[in-house]
């Protein structure tokens, strides 16, 4: 993808959306129910929404919280998948663990620990974090797992200490796997983002749509999810370019996300 | 060996909740979890709920693989079907799909459809995707002996690149049954009357702390139990092809 992503296919996706709107639009007309406004009828909300001070401040919450929460599940799932990936004890460890937690639904454990940390940002961003750490410990780990064993030798052999080898040697090189799962975490993000805000509905982008949906303010429940969808499709963009800047050497991965909730 | 982790885990908990860190209203014992969650897989009450849970989620499936699959397979097998499916799929896989809940109850309503759409919406992304590069990666010249010996385009396709394409596209798939189980979970949990995921949230409103690990240990089981099942069955139908990494 990053080699076609000159101009023909960037329009692509631009057309992609156009298609999609006057679908919707088509759709809506002919079908005439309350449940779906024509795409014209709720783009028309997205500047209400979007000049409205509260929802922006709801918005930039959202935004807050996965920030934190991403950052937060690098800072814990990047070095426990390093060192699995080095390790076979290690990985022996975690790795049941990991397969345990895997198909359990991330947002589900928010009205547990709700009850524990109440309905505030705490609550909110620990799942975000649960969300995003697996895929980024399974990619991390594959990756380190992977990294050439020359190359560590050789850092060994000038005389690297254990802790520098995996910051300088196996870190760079597991880099381009990394990716694959900060790209599939972020998707995780969006997800527990939007799901916890929609169980404890108190700020953020989940808590306007639901409630939206509750007032049958139609309109703007299709105006949120554009809203919502575009964050997803903005921020992918922003890593993949990321990834293309940090990781340009590597060849790219061919890769099924492992995607949960 | 592999025991042990878990083993410390469930210690760390039996011992939180013993020594009274946490009061048992806020975390129960896992002993007290167990008993509650083997009394309730004996309550025909329970299992009505678990089994509306496991139909919603094997229609989702089924209908994502049979999606998945074809387009997949349209867009590995034709360049305009490419071109149509390719960036609509770069626009549609980052969203998260569970933003468009609100959409498909106003649209399909409080009932098993919204919450089977919803499955769909979220697993037929990692099938398509298998699909696609599974069948784009099959080794030309199969095709084009099957080509050479008379097989039609749509009988090459389901004859050689489809098979060639299995071991990928169950790999997606079995990625996409344990995202399958999940979101089922979530929908019931958003609005719903029925299902696992209702149990959690009903629980949760009375504060039958107990009663809301249950239902979440169930659909994990479910999850685990199914990811097990789909690999066993992956390998006995990928006898004889080569082992993945």
């Amino acid at each position: 993808m990053a080699m076609q992503a000159s101009s023909p296919s960037a329009f692509a996706p631009l057309l992609a959306c156009l298609g999609l709107l006057a679908l919707w639009e088509v759709a809506a007309r002919v079908m005439a129910i309350s449940g779906l406004p024509p795409a014209s009828e709720a783009l028309r909300e997205l500047p209400v929404i979007l000049g409205d001070g509260e929802a922006l401040l709801n918005i930039a919450a959202s935004l807050r919280r996965m920030l934190t929460g991403f950052v937060l599940a690098l800072l814990f799932a990047l070095p426990v998948g390093l060192c699995m990936g080095r390790s076979a004890r290690i990985a022996a460890f975690f790795n049941p663990l990991l397969m345990v937690i895997y198909p359990v639904p991330k947002a589900a454990l928010m009205p547990i620990i709700m009850l524990w940390l109440g309905i505030g940002d705490a609550s909110k961003t620990i799942v975000i974090t649960l969300g995003v750490s697996l895929p980024v410990i399974y990619h991390s780990y594959q990756g380190a797992r992977a990294v050439e064993e020359k190359l560590i030798w050789s850092a060994a052999a000038m005389g690297m200490s254990k802790a520098a080898r995996l910051w300088r040697v196996v870190l760079p090189a597991a880099l381009p796997q990394i990716f694959i799962g900060i790209r599939t975490g972020l998707v995780l993000a969006l997800i527990t983002m939007v799901t916890s805000e929609m169980i404890a509905r108190q700020t953020g982008v989940g808590s306007i749509l639901f409630n939206a949906l509750d007032m049958a303010q139609y309109a703007s429940v299709y105006a949120m999810i554009v809203i919502i969808g575009v964050l997803g499709f903005v921020l992918d963009v922003i890593i993949e370019r990321l990834r293309c800047k940090l990781v340009a050497w590597a060849e790219e991965e061919r890769e099924i996300a492992v995607g949960t909730s | 060996m592999g025991a042990l982790p878990l083993a410390c885990l469930l210690a760390l908990w039996h011992g939180i909740a013993v020594a009274g860190l946490a009061p048992a209203v806020l975390l129960p014992s896992p002993a007290a979890v167990v008993a509650r969650l083997l009394e309730q897989v004996r309550n025909p009450l329970f299992l009505q709920h678990a089994a509306t849970t496991l139909m919603r989620l094997f229609a989702g499936f089924g209908i994502a693989v049979v999606v998945g699959v074809a387009l997949g397979l349209a867009a590995a097998s034709n360049r305009r079907a490419e071109a149509l499916i390719r960036p609509l799929w770069r626009v549609l896989a980052p969203v998260p799909k569970i933003a468009l809940y609100p959409a498909l109850v106003l649209l399909l309503g409080f009932e098993h459809a919204s919450k089977v759409a919803l499955v769909v919406a979220d697993a037929v992304f990692p099938i398509l995707l298998a699909t696609y590069q599974g069948a784009a990666a099959v080794e030309p010249k199969l095709i084009w002996c099957a080509r050479a010996a008379g097989a039609s385009r749509n009988r090459t396709l389901l004859t050689v690149v489809l098979p060639a394409a299995l071991p990928t596209i169950l790999t997606g798939a079995r990625v996409s049954l344990v995202i399958s189980a999940i979101v089922v979970f979530l929908a019931e949990m958003l609005t719903s009357t029925d299902g696992l995921g209702h149990l959690l949230v009903y629980a949760s409103r009375s504060f039958h702390t107990v009663d809301m690990f249950v239902p979440l240990i169930t659909i994990s089981i479910i999850g685990l139990l199914l990811n097990a099942g789909f690999n066993a069955m992956r390998k006995r139908l990928l006898a004889g092809f080569p082992d993945e990494p």
